[in-house]
């Protein structure tokens, strides 16, 4: 049997991490145009070791699992989480770097692994290795070349170490860390002022989600005494009894952190902007791996929020209204890449209606955070795909994205379209593809709700939202798909020369397409994910897993729909979508303006705060300026006054130090004397 | 007899490499200078790996376990953890300067500038190793009067003359001095061996002090002040560091510090596991803290008000390093003080000894540092002597730039360097004393940190923010150059790994 060691746990971020060093340090003088090398390098490490550590986790059946010698050689420790539960489940922790100069100065970063890290990890170093190797084609012969690697290499470091941590303060440090990477890669053609402006909105808008998670993990520290998982969550029952309010109030916090980070509403309103990045960031961060990290933090926290239905409801509730307005907003967006922005909030919005079903029963429990993790799963890897088409098409089309001033793309790109096909496929939810099977899971869960938990009618309205924005989300992928690959041949003047990517490209899409396709047949009906992810220390143990054939064939039929509306629309009758705008004017208004949400900021936020910035420069400027100015003055004014004794006169010095040696002198006699 | 020779003879065994290997220095130098008086061009290359070498052999040396001896405790040398940590430092900054002093001076004059150098070194260990009164005074000169002749050899026009002339001067003073107080110390206790002096001391109750023995504390301890170059006997400092080469400046501004606080330290206590984390608990040291609290806020706030004021780059680090020597005192006063024992306090107490030579050596590679890069990056066309000349370095020569960031944020004491650490546990030790003393040490110590920040970033401006008046690239002095990046290495590598140094420092007196 294979054994996990601490050095091989510690390769997986600390492979991306040397990348990221030797680049930064190395790239702009030596490695230029192959400064791609090291982090795939890295990354196809990295992804070896997770998927070498994921094996050691399904090797693991549960007999072995009490079969703790092997583990504990290896600095393994099983952890039962609940007592009432005497089955441990696999907990891999290892030591990490220990940073102490005193006994009361100590400072540890462990990392720990358990099944949905494990899941997690896999999930982050695969689509990275991927998008790697597709922007080595991408960014070829760009400016930043060694800079863009560097960050990516980087990114990938943080993000694992987010999902490695083992307490809220290391995953606070890391997902700063992945925001900071983030905010340099949106930027990364700080030339263009949209970008900056861009990075700036994601920067600004995540700190407001951060502020909140701060505060839930001081509030943790000052409730728990203790923010590392396992500790927290050992701790729940006695703080219980004590003192129960405080659950909703923590878990509120929390997910403020996670609305920023995973854009909902009404914090989405960066993502969408942050396209402005280069295409395979958009695929990578702002569509597979960093927005999913609130989602991963909400579901490592179920063992809190079960503890406070409010707080569920809440984020069952922002999902949905998240989910059905970026819906609708795609509807109407001519970017690609931007519709593509607004399924990926559209479908974070998913992931939490299903993560705050978890409230309905203590049975239902694992099943809703499976369901959202599994949907958050295949999402990474048809999102990822679906980006990367579009970046292929941008890519081919000499950077222009608007949908409305190229179509017909089938014969000059087969191999993107018929790999972006497929990931539409999988993101409109068509039966057999991996979409389908997450999206059903969500859905079942959310009908779950509407059977039993006291909050039928709740329930019943979000399931409601689930199905419109389902068909909302078949309609405007292959809106998308039919506008840009279908209809008659046209290209914009910037293509001079339309082609199909190169293979370095087009591999990648091939790879995911795959993915795409058959990952949710292979583990989403035969039970593979759930049951490993059953296994983490963030979840109870055993729960139900209902199916229901007649949601399924509902989805099936929602899809359906919209397809053949999108055909219909863009393909039969092309006239169609055009006598809608004019016939529904406000209403496609209200969709292609986003709803007027960044108008509603700038009124009420961004201008107040201007205001009070003026006012804040003006007390600083001629109060606090003057002051410090005047306070800063007095250590060179003594200065100037000591400065004539120190004349190059050595009989001088030689007096003063027997000067000195005679002050010293009387104070000692005079102590000596009392 | 002979016993007792080899034995002692083991236990100095890398000092006497380095003597050994400076001798040769002295006494092949003379014979490489032709005719003409010069020496053939290139050979200060072959003298800099020499003494490479002799530091290498000598921190192999040192690394060999020593034989116990029986009867230690009168013999004239003592090996204790303290002179382990000692050679440490003296041997990796020796290795620092030696690279720094590569290239200053010339040819002809090589052998013997590193001799002294090697000197200098082994006197500097020998302190730390002195048991006895007399070997502690020659280990001290062994310091003081290969430093003139360092001196005057690395620079011999007007100002170089009248720097070393100065140093003179005064140093001789305060070596009078110190020999003074050793006369009255005898004089008392009637013995020059220090572990029999401390042990007649460690019974005297206070009030049963001879006055002549404060006379005797009073007089060593400022004589001892000169070289840590506390005020008000640090006149010299902002002079010499200007008026010398700049591998003397560096040499100046941390061997004779290491050299002062090793003797105050063996002279005012005997670390021993016994005396916990501080070296009180005997009636000598322990009103020696009042004197020792003095020199402490005077030597921080004269230092630092001063450098705000300094344009020359040399004397702004002559007052920044009177600055660092007054954040030394801070450790010792707490040191020799006796503590408030109090439950929360004592909990994550950090003793002040340990503080003082973490930070001492901490200090040493920061500050050598900084010195090495203006040696390597100052050349006679283009010198690097005011904090004009730093102007836009960003542009001139990045890595230098970014390597004198790294030292002059370890200087401010800023992370992610060491000299964050070492400021943080001066002033752990200096809080969690419990007295009123340790309390104003501490706050002193805050508030001057953060005016010693003030000239510090105001360096790191100049090279990052304000353009260079002649764009073209800077030069680099390959072996003072490797310094550098030594020292910001380590500068470094010490905050993210501080347990190896620390650990070593907590056995030193516990």
């Amino acid at each position: 049997m294979s054994e996990l060691t601490p050095a091989l746990l510690w390769l997986i971020p600390g492979a991306p991490l040397i990348a990221s060093v030797f680049i930064a340090c190395f790239g702009k003088a030596l490695l230029r145009g192959r400064s791609h090398v090291p982090c795939v390098a890295a990354l196809a490490v990295s992804t070896a070791c997770a998927g070498f550590m994921m094996l050691t986790f399904l090797a693991m059946p549960s007999s072995l699992k009490q079969d703790t010698s092997l583990l504990n050689r290896e600095q393994i420790q099983d952890l039962p989480v609940e007592a009432e539960q005497q089955e441990p489940k696999p907990l891999a922790t290892t030591p990490g770097y220990d940073w102490s100069v005193t006994e009361n100065l100590r400072v540890r970063l462990d990392l720990q692994v358990d099944s949905m890290t494990a899941l997690m990890l896999c999930t982050i170093t695969l689509v990275s290795l991927l998008v790697s190797i597709y922007a080595s084609g991408y960014m070829h012969g760009d400016p930043g070349y060694p800079r863009f690697f560097a960050a990516f290499a980087l990114f990938v470091f943080s993000m694992c170490m987010l999902v490695l941590a083992d307490n809220y303060l290391t995953m606070f440090v890391f997902w700063e860390g992945v925001g900071l990477c983030s905010y340099l890669l949106i930027g990364f053609w700080f030339q263009k002022p949209s970008a900056a402006a861009a990075a700036r909105k994601a920067f600004v808008v995540n700190r407001i989600g951060d502020f909140g998670f701060i505060l839930g993990i001081f509030l943790i520290w000052k409730t728990f005494d203790t923010v590392k998982f396992s500790e927290v969550f050992d701790r729940i029952p006695s703080v219980l009894e004590t003192n129960p309010e405080v659950f909703t109030t923590i878990c509120l916090l929390l997910f403020l952190g996670a609305m920023g980070k995973s854009a909902q509403f009404p914090l989405h309103v960066w993502l969408p902007d942050a396209m402005e990045g280069p295409t395979p960031v958009s695929a990578l961060i702002h569509a597979a791996t960093m927005v999913t990290a609130g989602v991963y933090m909400v579901a490592r926290s179920t063992p809190l929020f079960v503890m406070s239905p409010v707080a569920q409801m809440v984020v069952t509730g922002i999902g949905a209204i998240t989910a059905l307005l970026a819906a609708l907003t795609a509807l109407t967006q001519y970017d690609l890449k931007r519709v593509l922005a607004y399924s990926t909030v559209s479908q974070l919005g998913f992931m939490f209606m299903a993560l705050g079903a978890a409230c309905v029963s203590p049975k239902l429990t694992t099943f809703a955070v499976t369901a959202a993790m599994f949907h958050l799963f295949t999402h990474a890897f048809f999102k990822a795909l679906l980006f990367l088409g579009a970046g292929s098409v941008m890519h081919s089309m000499g950077d222009v994205i608007d949908m409305r001033r190229f179509s017909g793309l089938r014969h000059v790109m087969p191999h993107t379209r018929i790999t972006f096909l497929f990931g539409s496929l999988a993101l409109a939810g068509c039966p057999l593809l991996s979409g389908f099977w997450s999206k059903d899971e969500i859905l079942v869960a959310l009908f779950e709700g509407t059977k039993a938990g006291g909050h039928e009618t709740f329930f019943m309205a979000i399931l409601v939202v689930a199905v419109v924005t389902a068909f909302l989300t078949a309609f405007y992928s292959f809106r998308a798909y039919n506008m840009t690959f279908l209809g008659e041949e046209r290209f914009p003047e910037e293509a001079h020369h339309p082609h199909e990517s190169s293979p370095t490209m087009t591999l990648p899409l091939f790879i995911l397409a795959g993915f795409s396709v058959v990952i949710g047949l292979f583990l989403g009906p035969t039970g593979v994910y759930a049951r490993q992810l059953a296994q983490s220390t963030s979840l109870p143990e055993h729960g139900d897993h209902p199916h229901s054939v007649p949601l399924m064939a509902l989805s099936a039929a929602i899809f359906a729909a919209g397809y053949g509306l999108a055909r219909w629309m863009y393909v039969k009758a092309p006239g169609v979508p055009a006598k809608l705008e004019s016939g529904l004017k406000p209403l496609h208004r209200l969709s292609l303006n986003k709803f007027y949400l960044d108008e509603l900021f700038t009124y009420l936020l961004v201008i107040p705060v201007k205001v009070l910035a003026l006012v804040c420069t003006l007390f600083d400027k001629y109060l606090i300026d003057g002051l410090l100015n005047f306070v800063g003055s007095i250590p060179s004014m003594i200065g100037r006054i000591v400065r004539p004794m120190q004349n190059g006169l050595v009989s001088n010095y030689a007096w003063v130090m027997l000067l000195g040696l005679v002050l010293f002198l009387i104070q000692m006699l005079r102590a000596f004397a009392g | 007899m002979f016993g007792h020779l080899t034995s002692a003879f083991n236990q100095i065994l890398p000092e006497i490499i380095l003597l050994a290997a400076a001798c040769v220095n002295l006494a092949v130098g003379p014979f490489l200078i032709g005719d003409s008086g010069q020496a053939a061009s290139g050979i200060r290359h072959r003298w800099g790996v020499w003494s490479l070498l002799a530091l290498l052999l000598a921190g192999w040396c040192s690394l060999m376990p020593t034989p116990v001896i029986e009867a230690t405790q009168l013999a004239p040398f003592q090996v204790n953890t303290l002179v382990w940590f000692v050679r440490l430092i003296t041997l990796t900054t020796g290795t620092v300067l030696v690279l720094t002093n590569w290239n200053q001076t010339s040819d002809s004059d090589a052998a013997e500038s590193q001799a002294c150098l090697l000197f200098i070194l082994a006197g500097a260990n020998l302190i730390a190793l002195a048991n006895d009164l007399v070997v502690l005074f020659l280990a001290l000169e062994l310091v003081s009067i290969p430093t003139y002749l360092f001196l005057y050899v690395a620079r011999r026009d007007r100002s170089g003359q009248e720097a070393t002339l100065k140093y003179f001067l005064l140093s001789v003073f305060s070596s009078a001095l110190v020999l003074y107080g050793f006369s009255f110390l005898y004089g008392v206790a009637g013995t020059t061996n220090l572990t029999a002096l401390h042990r007649v001391f460690q019974n005297y109750e206070f009030s049963a002090i001879p006055a002549m023995l404060l006379v005797s504390i009073v007089t060593i301890v400022s004589g001892l002040a000169f070289r840590i170059t506390a005020v008000p006997f640090h006149f010299y400092a902002p002079d010499v560091f200007q008026g010398t080469a700049t591998s003397a400046a560096a040499l100046l501004s941390f061997i004779p510090k290491v050299a002062g606080f090793i003797a105050l330290i063996r002279i005012l206590g005997q670390p021993s596991v016994e005396a916990a984390t501080h070296l009180g608990y005997w009636s000598l040291a322990a009103k020696s803290g009042d004197v020792l609290f003095l020199l402490a806020i005077a030597t921080m706030f004269v230092g630092n008000l001063l450098a705000l004021l300094q344009k020359n780059l040399r004397r702004l680090l002559a007052y920044s390093s009177i600055a660092h020597a007054g954040y030394m005192l801070v450790g010792l006063s707490v040191a020799v003080s006796v503590p408030q024992i109090n439950d929360d306090a004592s909990a994550g107490s950090v003793g002040g000894l340990p503080a003082l030579l973490f930070y001492l050596g901490i200090y040493g590679i920061t500050t050598l540092g900084v010195f090495a890069l203006i040696a390597s990056l100052s050349c006679p066309e283009r010198p690097l002597e005011t904090s004009d000349d730093l102007a836009g370095l960003s542009k001139t020569h990045p890595a230098g730039a970014f390597l004198a960031a790294v030292l002059l944020f370890g200087l401010t004491g800023l992370p992610p360097t060491a000299g964050f650490l070492g400021k943080l546990t001066l002033f752990l030790s200096a809080w969690n004393h419990g007295t009123d003393l340790g309390r104003r040490l501490a706050i002193c110590l805050a508030i001057n940190a953060a005016i010693a920040a003030w000239y510090y970033l105001r360096l790191i401006g100049a090279m990052y923010l304000q353009p260079s008046r002649n764009d073209t690239r800077r030069t680099t002095g390959v072996p003072a150059f490797v310094g550098v990046s030594l020292c910001a290495v380590a500068s470094i590598a010490l905050f993210f790994a501080p347990d190896w140094l620390w650990q070593a420092l907590q056995r030193v007196g516990g």
